[in-house]
């Protein structure tokens, strides 16, 4: 039997489809072929809580185009897709995804902060001793995170991979206030790319006051994949990234 | 004669002065107008400004010509905003009594709601309907595994993703022992349980609550009008993972 996952972003979705068997039909893509492009080449063996194997396909979708696919999920988390999951199907608010994500890939789990970016919120998980201890989740203000940032790259053609860490912040404590500095940092002959480096360094430093500043943070999410970003939060504690597939992997 | 159909309080009035009027109005309804009614946002008000402090504001303006009086709580058992309050409807018009009731807690403080197997919302909600009509009925103890620290919220809903073994601490327990003034009794709660530490946002208790779960590991939370998804979510992950 295959089952189909979910973690349904505000910006993109990451569904997990797996089976027992090696050769299973992709509900996926019969359902949508287009989505091919969208597929994660590697891995394609997955490991469950109780470290069973099984065979699957990732894929990393708009979620615009998640919402549109004539699927039921199986087990899923965002509460953009509460209501799609199947009736005996497992529905996870996404803090709880994110501590059984960790638990699962963090093997040796016993004193850890774990915090993940979304596109528009920011939620962290700390467990001691190999326990819960504390959370927080804020999603009051969405602009300090990851969609701006990508409206940021995509707006003034900046490549994300070739932004380098500054000293220097813009500071986050309101987004909408963030903008102008950004705006008016460029309008007077800063580069794009030192404006937006910038501005991650003031979320980078949010994120790390917000989590009640640990010394190790592992982090989860689309940052992982911004080096600018992990090399300046590595100017306030140790990273780790864990990828964008941590509230996934809490779901089987 | 009037035909004005309701009483309404707000906080904690000085049960002797509820009592003298309910025997003079038996027949009028008393209502608790810092429920949310979803009557209209008159903006007589800040909107920073906590949002039981705007139910009380609204729902009187909203009653107005079917209110004969209202007995409103402005003492140490309330708080600023709701003296405030009063001055402000009693300069519209509004007819009222003012009390205040800081009478502490005996020694022998006896909780049998907060402490009962009813699910918390109804715990919440008798303790509050206590005030108007004395509950009497006998409840079963159920030992807490949970507690729910604060004021009975605006958006009540909350409570429903608690288990029913959550005891009530913070003002309601004070409520319900008849001292809602009672600072000491106010910031008790039992330190071995996983408490949620509950205000309302632009309320000073956010002071209160906030302290509280550092002190003893809880989680600290406030909410202004309705819960959000992450509001819930951080609950129903506090309940689950601790």
């Amino acid at each position: 039997m295959t089952k189909v996952i979910i973690d349904a972003g505000t910006s993109w979705s990451k569904i997990l489809e797996i089976s027992s068997k090696e050769n299973f039909t992709s509900i996926l893509l019969s359902a949508n072929k287009n989505l091919h492009q969208y597929k994660i080449q590697e891995p394609q063996t997955f490991y469950d809580k109780d470290d069973k194997k099984y065979f699957g396909n990732l894929f990393l979708i708009p979620s615009t185009l998640a919402a549109t696919l004539p699927v039921e999920f199986d087990n899923a988390t965002g509460h953009m897709v509460k209501k799609r999951v199947k009736p005996n199907g497992l529905y996870e608010n996404e803090v709880i995804s994110l501590a059984y994500g960790a638990k699962k890939l963090i093997k040796s789990l016993k004193d850890a902060t774990i915090v993940d970016i979304g596109s528009r919120d920011l939620k962290w998980v700390q467990f001691i001793n190999g326990k819960y201890k504390d959370l927080d989740w804020n999603s009051s203000c969405g602009s300090v995170t990851g969609a701006t940032v990508d409206m940021l790259c995509k707006f003034y053609n900046v490549d994300p991979n070739n932004i380098s860490v500054q000293a220097e912040k813009i500071p986050v404590v309101c987004g909408v206030f963030a903008m102008e500095k950004i705006m008016d940092d460029i309008s007077k002959n800063t580069p794009a790319d030192i404006a937006i480096a910038k501005y991650l360094h003031g979320i980078a430093y949010n994120t790390w006051k917000f989590a009640k500043k640990p010394q190790k943070m592992y982090l989860s999410g689309g940052f992982c994949n911004n080096n600018c970003f992990i090399e300046t939060l590595k100017l306030y504690c140790d990273v780790i990234p864990l990828g964008r597939y941590v509230l996934l992997g809490g779901l089987f | 004669m009037s035909t004005k159909k309701i009483i309404g309080i707000w906080g904690y009035p000085d049960p002797e002065i509820l009592n003298e009027i309910k025997l003079k109005y038996p027949s009028l309804q008393i209502i608790d107008l810092d429920q949310n009614l979803n009557h209209p946002n008159t903006e007589l008000i800040p909107d920073n400004c906590c949002k039981i402090i705007k139910n009380i504001v609204d729902n009187s303006i909203y009653l107005k010509n079917n209110i004969e009086l209202i007995i409103a709580s402005v003492g140490e058992e309330k708080c600023d905003a709701g003296r405030f309050a009063a001055k402000i409807l009693k300069e519209l018009g509004l007819n009222i009594i003012e009390t205040k009731y800081n009478k502490p807690g005996s020694g022998n403080i006896k909780t049998p709601i907060a402490t009962s197997d009813l699910p918390l919302k109804q715990k919440v909600l008798t303790i509050m309907d206590n005030i108007i009509i004395p509950v009497k009925q006998e409840f079963s103890f159920k030992k807490a595994d949970y507690g729910f620290w604060g004021v009975p919220p605006n958006d009540i809903s909350i409570l429903d993703l608690f288990p029913d073994n959550t005891h009530v601490y913070g003002w309601t327990r004070c409520v319900e022992a008849g001292a809602p003034a009672d600072l000491d009794l106010e910031v008790f709660v039992d330190e071995n349980i996983p408490t949620v530490f509950y205000a309302q946002t632009f309320c000073a208790k956010m002071q209160l609550g906030k302290y509280l779960a550092r002190k003893y590991n809880g989680l600290y939370l406030d909410v202004d009008d309705v819960a959000s998804n992450s509001v819930k979510a951080k609950i129903e992950a506090f309940i689950r993972l601790g």
